[in-house]
């Protein structure tokens, strides 16, 4: 085992593998800081170049930049509500309004040491658990999967402040456009009115792009000031700031880093729906949920230690089964065949040194990337006190050509466009944008796992399935843990009063 | 004697003038796309398989079409029907093709599928550039050893599937043709997650491409016990073929639904495609799959070609699609049983 950590170490350790890891991680970073592109985009643009060299070499270029779109993605949430891809969506949430009171520094820093936390506390997880993988993946299935999303909707509360039935409403319609396309049970078209376009359903980056990003440049438009006015508010916070919160939370760190390991493994399950269970148990064990959605740095750390871990827990099907976790995993595969490397559980014995490359490229990319990134965090957190005539089109162009690039349809911008005046709308007549967006995310995700549960267990799945069950319990009790804390925190206070 | 001079004489006129003709045509198709910019639209997703065919293929169209590009565009969505529907109301130049799975094309209209609005035959087939068996494989702990046992099991088979793909249309006709009964449960994301769900055990068995299914049979977590191609594979003999084990009177649904699923990866045209552009277009993609180039590429990065010319793959089509009407009503059923 020893052996095989150095020998890993040591293939990394060469000109070639270096240069490779530091061009994927400047390349991942400005993918994914262009919305509508993330990982999937980065490496499948890659994988062509990747022919002909050290093995380590090609990983660390695919797996280098794959690991720096991550915080790329959290930078145009934190700063612009813009979120790059799916998973950043949950760095809006608490990002955003960091930057408006003028803590986008701390909020940046916070973030980047958060992925830096997660993807090693992911890697060693990796390290660790290689033998364990396989029971582990196997005692899994749709059940379990269904509970995760039961989790990400016990969110919906928290952004429901003011209204329930208002956050129950903005849900609903998320669902219902999240049921636009091709059923995917039935494979019957669903609210596509005959159009070619509608069968594939709407794009979940589209809509964010219009609902987050084109409605606050609506906003800034109408208002005329930039989204920090230096005048009213001024920068207050320090990188210094968010890389010690990154530390003073690490428990935090700890469970959403074992959060997004556990999400890693389950393939389908999707980097979006993790970040949204990173908030929810960030928010849900805080003792102060109510700080949530205002500007609470720990509604940044957790999801982006979770997406750094998830790395590491989406590396597990693929190595252990040659199964691969999703579509990044998949071209990750496409480059092992081609250089002549046959996942699986061989991968324990014969190759257990590449195992360990891999663990050591996401050691070092993660390093690499948070050091780049406080570097330049400063000149970025400058970025949102633009005047907004200049804003508001620089921003509006990168969100519709991000909406194109999503998935190259020009029927998306205008998807962009609609979604915009919806967002504007919604935010004025505060109807949760979050909650229509968790409503989109997890409808067909639950739906799916309920259906499939049905059919192969029963009504009664959860009886046959301990795991799910285990996890339906720990849902109602994180669910009721804001309720409860509330309710004694009114029972001390009536005490105290009486007393 | 003297009219068959005449005729001599009339021909040996004739024959300079009738070459010069058929070169001139020639050279005007080989030349057809010179300068011009071709849109390869591909009816799958960046990270796809069809997606990285067509980007390994794109140098080597270039340099056998002369066009001044070949442009890549993704047109994933409803399992290739999208770009389908796309290239079926596009204008014929012979500057819009379509690169993806042929087989969806054919076997969705036959199973109804509201998505589909286009005629496969009437499309212009313009050559295939690979293609490889599907394997119907069980969980490497399965008590289910064989295709026998399949048939033999005394309830239905249970098919973990992610829709109506055109490996759940293949798993509807080997039911229909060898006799058992099967359960498709679908709602599953993708081929990875029908994979993991017959390693489990909670699901029988599942089909997909070779390549996919390799690494698991390697492993011992999948078993592979039947195989749809009209060639047993090199690699494991073994694996019979569904044309072996199917009874006399399937012979023919199974023997067409074989070779729908071996036209996979091609280029098609508009109906009505300019015949210079379709010329034209036909050569530079056999020069190209035969280019020693491409040819080094893909052994590199283990992506095979299968090349099969457009023209043979027309004729193929009108018969397939003639020889599938027993189809239709097995795959209707199958989509109805889901619904």
């Amino acid at each position: 085992m020893l052996e095989a950590i150095t020998s890993g170490l040591t293939a990394l350790l060469t000109p070639q593998a270096m240069l490779f890891m530091f061009i994927g991680v400047i390349y991942g970073l400005v993918i994914g800081i262009l919305p509508g592109l993330g990982g999937v985009v980065a490496m499948s643009l890659l994988l062509p170049f990747t022919y002909g060299f050290e093995t380590a070499a090609t990983l660390a270029l695919l797996l280098g930049a794959h690991i720096a779109t991550i915080w790329g993605d959290s930078v145009t949430s934190i700063l612009f509500s813009v979120p790059g891809s799916a998973k950043g969506l949950a760095l809006c949430f608490d990002g955003y309004p960091m930057t408006k009171q003028g803590q986008a520094k701390r909020a940046l820093a916070a973030s980047a040491t958060g992925a830096l936390l997660g993807g090693i506390i992911g890697a060693i997880f990796l390290a660790l658990c290689i033998p364990l993988i396989r029971p582990v993946i196997l005692a899994l299935g749709p059940s379990e999967y269904l509970m995760m999303a039961l989790w990400g909707l016990t969110v919906i509360a928290t952004f429901s402040e003011g209204s329930l039935m208002k956050g129950l409403i903005a849900s609903l319609l998320g669902v219902l456009v999240a049921f636009i396309g091709m059923d995917v049970v039935t494979a019957t078209p669903r609210f596509t009115f005959g159009s070619d376009f509608l069968m594939d359903g709407i794009s979940f980056p589209v809509a964010m792009i219009g609902l987050f990003a084109v409605s606050e440049m609506m906003k800034l438009a109408i208002k005329g000031t930039p989204i920090v006015d230096r005048s009213l508010v001024t920068e207050v916070s320090t990188v210094w700031q968010g890389v010690q919160d990154g530390f003073r939370h690490w428990w935090l760190v700890v469970r959403s880093s074992f959060l997004g390991l556990w999400i890693g493994v389950l393939p389908g399950v999707g980097a979006s729906v993790a970040g949204l269970a990173a908030y929810a148990q960030a928010m849900q064990t805080s003792k102060t949920p109510e700080r949530f959605g205002k500007g609470a740095v720990e509604g940044v750390i957790a999801p982006d230690a979770t997406m750094g871990a998830n790395e590491g827990g989406g590396l597990m099907p693929t190595l252990a089964f040659g199964i691969p976790g999703g579509e990044s995993m998949a071209i990750l595969l496409v480059a092992f065949i081609g250089l002549g490397v046959v996942p699986g559980p061989d991968m324990l014995t014969k190759n257990l040194d590449l195992v360990f490359s891999m663990v050591w490229i996401i050691v070092i990319g993660n390093i690499l990337v948070t050091i780049i990134g406080l570097g330049i965090t400063p000149w970025l957190a400058r970025l949102p006190s633009l005047q907004a005539n200049l804003m508001v089109p620089i921003v509006l162009s990168v969100c519709f050509v991000g909406a194109f690039a999503t998935r190259g349809h020009i029927e998306d911008v205008l998807v962009a466009a609609v979604f915009g005046v919806l967002g504007y709308l919604m935010d004025k007549y505060r109807y949760s944008r979050a909650n229509f967006v968790i409503g989109m995310v997890l409808a067909v995700m639950i739906e799916r796992n309920l259906h499939i549960s049905l059919t192969l267990y029963g009504a009664d799945f959860l009886l046959q399935r301990p795991i799910a069950l285990a996890m339906l319990v720990f849902v109602v009790v994180t669910a009721a843990l804001p309720f409860i804390r509330s309710w004694r925190r009114e029972k001390a206070m009536v005490a105290g009063a009486g007393s | 004697m003297k009219m068959m001079r005449r005729k001599i004489v009339l021909a040996g006129m004739l024959a300079p003038a009738l070459l010069s003709v058929s070169g001139r045509v020639a050279a005007q198709a080989s030349s057809f796309y010179k300068d011009k910019v071709i849109n390869i639209n591909v009816a799958g997703g960046a990270s796809g398989g069809h997606t990285r065919y067509a980007r390994l293929i794109q140098p080597y169209l270039q340099k056998h079409t002369g066009a001044r590009e070949v442009r890549i565009t993704l047109m994933p969505g409803g399992g290739g029907l999208k770009a389908a529907n796309y290239i079926w109301r596009a204008k014929p130049d012979g500057l819009n093709i379509f690169f993806g799975n042929v087989s969806t094309l054919i076997l969705a209209p036959l199973a109804g599928s509201p998505g589909a609005t286009f005629d496969p035959t009437k499309f212009v087939y313009l050559g295939r550039a690979t293609s490889e068996p599907r394997v119907l494989c069980v969980g490497g702990k399965s008590a289910i050893k064989s295709i026998q046992d399949v048939q033999k099991l005394g309830r239905p088979f249970l098919y973990p599937s992610q829709g109506t793909d055109e490996d759940f249309y293949t798993m509807a006709v080997l039911a229909d043709a060898l006799g058992f009964k099967v359960k498709a449960v679908t709602g599953y994301e993708g081929n990875a997650d029908t994979a993991l769900a017959v390693i489990k055990g909670d699901g029988d068995g599942h089909i997909t491409g070779w390549s996919e299914s390799m690494a698991p049979i390697k492993s011992g977590d999948k078993h592979p016990i039947l195989m749809v191609n009209s060639l047993r594979s090199p690699d494991y003999p073994r694996i019979p073929l569904v044309s072996e084990v199917a009874p006399a009177n399937k012979q023919a649904t199974v023997r067409a639904m074989a070779t729908i699923l071996e036209t996979h990866r091609s280029y098609i045209g508009p109906p009505g495609m300019d015949p210079q552009a379709v010329a034209a277009f036909r050569a530079a993609v056999t020069a190209a799959l035969k280019d020693p180039g491409l040819l080094e590429e893909t052994i590199k990065g283990n992506r095979p070609v299968v090349h099969m010319e457009g023209a043979k793959q027309q004729v193929l089509i009108e018969e397939i699609t003639k020889a599938s009407a027993s189809l239709s009503p097995i795959l209707k059923a199958a989509v109805k049983e889901i619904q």
